[in-house]
């Protein structure tokens, strides 16, 4: 027996000398073993110097490449990757970036950019007029993602090593559509060599020209990716800055709370109401900000009884707009219009409020409500978020009040999305709950996609089909890049039409964002053009 | 011996093929595109048709099937709609932290469970054993999901004795970078005398270890106070006795032995439940392992992630009870003929 215990013994040694011995292990954290390998020129990062952590709460890049990037990697790229403008949320204007100064032609079918000078890539090449130019082209040419940006752009042209000039098919906005919060990075495409450069981008390398570049990137480590500030940076790092960014995957919202509270991390992007109070409550350091999010109910206008603009003005009315809000606690706020405050586009004072006396006579008018014949609704909405199922509990209750039975269906979004694009229309949904939020600081987002009809179904699903409203959809580009009053008077007359007279949707709230941020950070601003990115670089660390 | 291993392993490589079967039938029967799951909730149409040549989303289901079982036969499981990474990939970097975690547990698990168990015998139907009882099945009832959450708060937010998350301290990976060769960090660290990332994960384990072995522990515990009861009951025991033994010496030197053989199958079961159930405590601890994995796909409806931890979970369910038919094939040789 003892012998059996030390030949066992010998054996697991043995072996475990052997693996050490054999080699090949990869460094944990190092670029040999991500892929991330510092390019030249990065700041070395250490562990004296400050980092900033941020605690997602889902992984954090599904896509390097920068031309097709529309996910949660925004976060990340933000501070890699820079646009030629940048959307500043406190002025409500686009301000320079990449671009130090623009000028449009009268018609807006012209552009001039001028570049900023001395700004390096972080592969080590510098960003002029051809190096911005083949960037643009070669997101148009992806043409995934949130490309369509670029739609307007006929051709692209480097006149000098600073001077960018772009010629446009139709009047466009041009300097905010390259202030998007995707498809508008600048990036270096000659980073990959020959090679190719979306497998290169895969393999968790960057060629932007941000403050900070990546340091490594470890899929399914709970810290997947670092980053560290890359020393050319434009900007310089005079000053206290945060050299190194650390991203740390937090699903349970109870345990990022618990970080910041112990100063683990900078800055969880959302909690729940009530762990959002209770970190007010213990002195931390949190910010309640409105979104450019919000959430709409959109009623089938082609099949079902929702056909009947009564019907779709009862359920408008049926909606406890200050209840919901109320019952979110803080995480909503009320709605004005179709378009969120902060947008072009925004119009004050039209905030809907619950009406049940006239839900019940346009029920009544159309056959329907108490004492008359009963009526079915069905709704769908997404699986597994708690708001939406609270607008289905209180839309549900108040509507059974009035003869109506709400049949609420939870989904996830490819089948409820598959299920509205039906070609059965029998199929289709009456109500389709959903978020919507634009990719650049405008409200044409709302209106060419959720509104304006096309030949199959896409986002459009209210299924309406208005010809004079999508001939006004269509002027949008081109009025809000000339004429700026004409743009507003349209974005205002279109909400009426879509919300008072079509009665195609209603608005219950606009997301509210909860954050929380560790003692000391300062200099955080939300900018709700950029969802839950925070700007490193401009925060300054504590003491 | 051979006949009965042969047997042995065919029923296994039928149970993994059934699995297989039903996994494909899931991934194709719930309902959604999966195409819409990886080009995302705004891809043109053209985008999603590309998907679905990709994956061969268009071609019939038995051609499907066919692919799908040559692929995974390969080595081949597909690649995640979510993280665009093969899975078979994911799930090699994700396994190796939950098998460090669920170890643990399992020290841990048996460590306290066999002396709870035979604690519980040699006093049976007194207080200790009726603490024991009452522990266990607290430890085997209580909700892992809750249990992990309260023992978060108070032992690292409340009382600050315990990391609140994380496997180890990440500011370790650029002052004392880890040497990797089997994944598991733990092992890693041991190999490599890297004994600030060793002691960190320790740390680190000590909370989520401690949550993911409440029921294995439990149930350990009630199975040996049983098997031990049993036992000592046994002529041999009862001769032992009278020989003059004393309880305890007839307990772990005669009855013990005996019931090890239910006891080592119980475990190797419990471990592959305890990989299952530590899922959720993976969630809240931030343990980067398959829990997380999983909780993501299924956020996302990632089907061949979803599909891929699936199959990883029924193959260590397979593993597990293989080990356990050999194990008692082994001990006991009249289980070689049935």
């Amino acid at each position: 027996m003892r012998r059996q215990r030390r030949l066992l013994a010998i054996g697991t040694a043995a072996a475990l000398a052997l693996v050490a011995a054999c080699g090949g292990g990869q460094v944990r954290g190092s670029g040999d073993r991500s892929p991330g390998a510092a390019p030249s020129g990065a700041a070395g990062g250490g562990a004296v110097d400050t980092t900033f952590v941020y605690a997602p709460n889902l992984d954090v890049v599904t896509d390097w490449d920068p031309a097709s990037s529309y996910s949660n990697e925004i976060i990340a790229m933000q501070n890699i990757y820079e646009s030629l403008t940048k959307f500043n949320i406190q002025t409500q204007k686009v301000e320079p970036r990449l671009a130090t100064a623009w000028t449009a032609s009268g018609d807006a079918k012209k552009w001039t950019f001028t570049l900023r000078e001395n700004v390096k890539f972080h592969t080590g090449k510098p960003l002029d007029a051809e190096a911005a130019k083949a960037a643009i082209e070669r997101t148009k040419e992806e043409g995934a993602g949130a490309a369509y940006i670029w739609d307007s752009v006929k051709s692209i042209k480097a006149k000098d090593a600073k001077t960018l000039e772009f010629k446009l098919k139709y009047p466009a906005p041009l300097d905010l559509l390259a202030s998007a919060d995707f498809a508008a990075y600048i990036y270096d495409t000659t980073a990959a060599g020959s090679g190719d450069l979306k497998k290169w981008f895969a393999e968790g390398k960057d060629a932007g020209s941000g403050p900070y570049t990546v340091d490594t990137w470890q899929k399914g480590k709970e810290v997947e990716l670092s980053l560290k500030a890359f020393d050319g940076y434009w900007g310089g790092w005079q000053g206290t800055k945060y050299k190194r960014v650390e991203f740390r995957v937090t699903p349970e919202l109870t345990t990022a709370a618990q970080l910041v509270q112990r100063g683990e991390v900078g800055f969880a992007p959302r909690l729940n109401p009530q762990l959002f109070a209770q970190a007010e409550a213990q002195g931390a350091q949190t910010e309640q900000a409105a979104s450019f999010q919000n959430l709409l109910a959109l009623f089938n206008t082609q099949h079902g009884p929702l056909k009947d603009v009564r019907l779709r003005k009862a359920v408008q009315k049926a909606i406890d707009y200050d209840g919901l809000v109320a019952a979110l606690k803080g995480a909503g706020a009320a709605a004005s219009g179709l378009v969120p405050q902060g947008l072009f586009g925004h119009v004050p004072g039209r905030a809907q409020k619950q009406d049940l006396a006239g839900a019940e006579a346009l029920l009544k008018e159309a056959g329907h409500g108490p004492g008359g014949k009963p009526l079915k609704l069905t709704m769908t909405y997404a699986q597994g978020d708690a708001d939406q199922q609270l607008l289905a509990t209180l839309l549900s209750s108040t509507l059974s009040k009035l003869n109506v039975t709400l049949e609420a269906k939870p989904l996830q979004w490819s089948t409820q999305w598959d299920q509205a694009k039906s070609g059965d229309t029998a199929k289709r949904q009456d109500i389709f709950v959903m978020y919507w939020y634009p990719d650049y600081a405008d409200a044409y987002s709302w209106f060419v996609n959720v509104f304006r009809s096309s030949a199959k179904p896409s986002f459009n699903l209210t299924y309406l089909k208005d010809d004079k409203f999508d001939e006004a959809v269509d002027k949008l580009t081109e009025l809000a890049a000339v004429d700026k009053d004409a743009a507003l008077k349209s974005y205002a007359d279109l909400q009426t039409r879509l919300i008072d007279e079509l009665a195609v949707v209603a608005v219950p709230y606009v997301v509210n964002y909860q954050r929380v941020l560790a003692q000391g950070v300062s200099g955080y601003v939300d900018n709700p053009a950029y969802p839950n990115v925070v700007f490193v670089y401009d925060l300054t660390p504590g003491a | 011996m051979p006949r009965y291993l042969t047997r042995r392993l065919g029923q296994a490589v039928l149970v993994v093929a059934g699995v297989v079967g039903l996994t494909f039938a899931v991934m194709r029967l719930v309902p959604g595109d999966p195409a819409v799951a990886f080009a995302g909730p705004r891809a043109t149409e053209a985008e999603l048709a590309a998907a679905r040549a990709r994956f061969g989303l268009d071609d019939p289901l038995w051609t499907q099937l066919w692919n799908y079982a040559r692929d995974l036969a390969r080595g081949d499981w597909g690649v995640s709609l979510h993280t665009k990474q093969p899975v078979a990939q994911d799930l090699a970097l994700a396994f190796p932290a939950s098998l460090e975690l669920v170890g643990a547990a399992m020290i841990v698990a048996v460590a306290a469970g066999v002396p709870l168990g035979v604690l519980a015998a040699r006093f049976k139907a007194g207080l200790p054993d009726f603490s024991v009882r009452l522990t266990s099945m607290l430890a085997v009832s209580l909700p892992v999901f809750w249990l992990a959450l309260v023992v978060q708060t108070v032992f690292a937010g409340n009382l600050g004795w315990f990391p609140v998350a994380g496997e180890y301290d990440n500011s370790l990976d650029v002052t004392s970078p880890l040497r990797v060769y089997t994944n598991i960090t733990i092992v890693d660290a041991l190999i490599t005398g890297n004994w600030p990332i060793f002691t960190s994960t320790l740390w680190h384990l000590v909370l989520p270890a401690l949550v993911v072995a409440a029921y294995p522990a439990g149930v350990i515990a009630q199975m040996t106070r049983a098997a031990l009861i049993e036992e000592s009951g046994q002529d041999h025991a009862r001769l032992a006795r009278a020989l003059g033994f004393g309880r305890i010496a007839v307990l772990t030197r005669f009855a013990l032995r005996p019931a090890a053989g239910p006891v080592l199958s119980l475990i190797a079961l419990v471990f592959a439940y305890a990989i299952v159930n530590g899922f959720l405590v993976e969630a809240v601890f931030n343990w980067p392992g398959v829990g997380r994995y999983a909780a993501d796909a299924i956020r996302s409806l990632d089907t061949p992630a979803i599909a891929g931890v699936t199959l990883l979970v029924a193959l260590l369910y397979v593993a597990a009870n293989l080990a356990v038919d050999l194990l008692q094939g082994l001990v006991d040789p009249r289980v070689r003929g049935r």
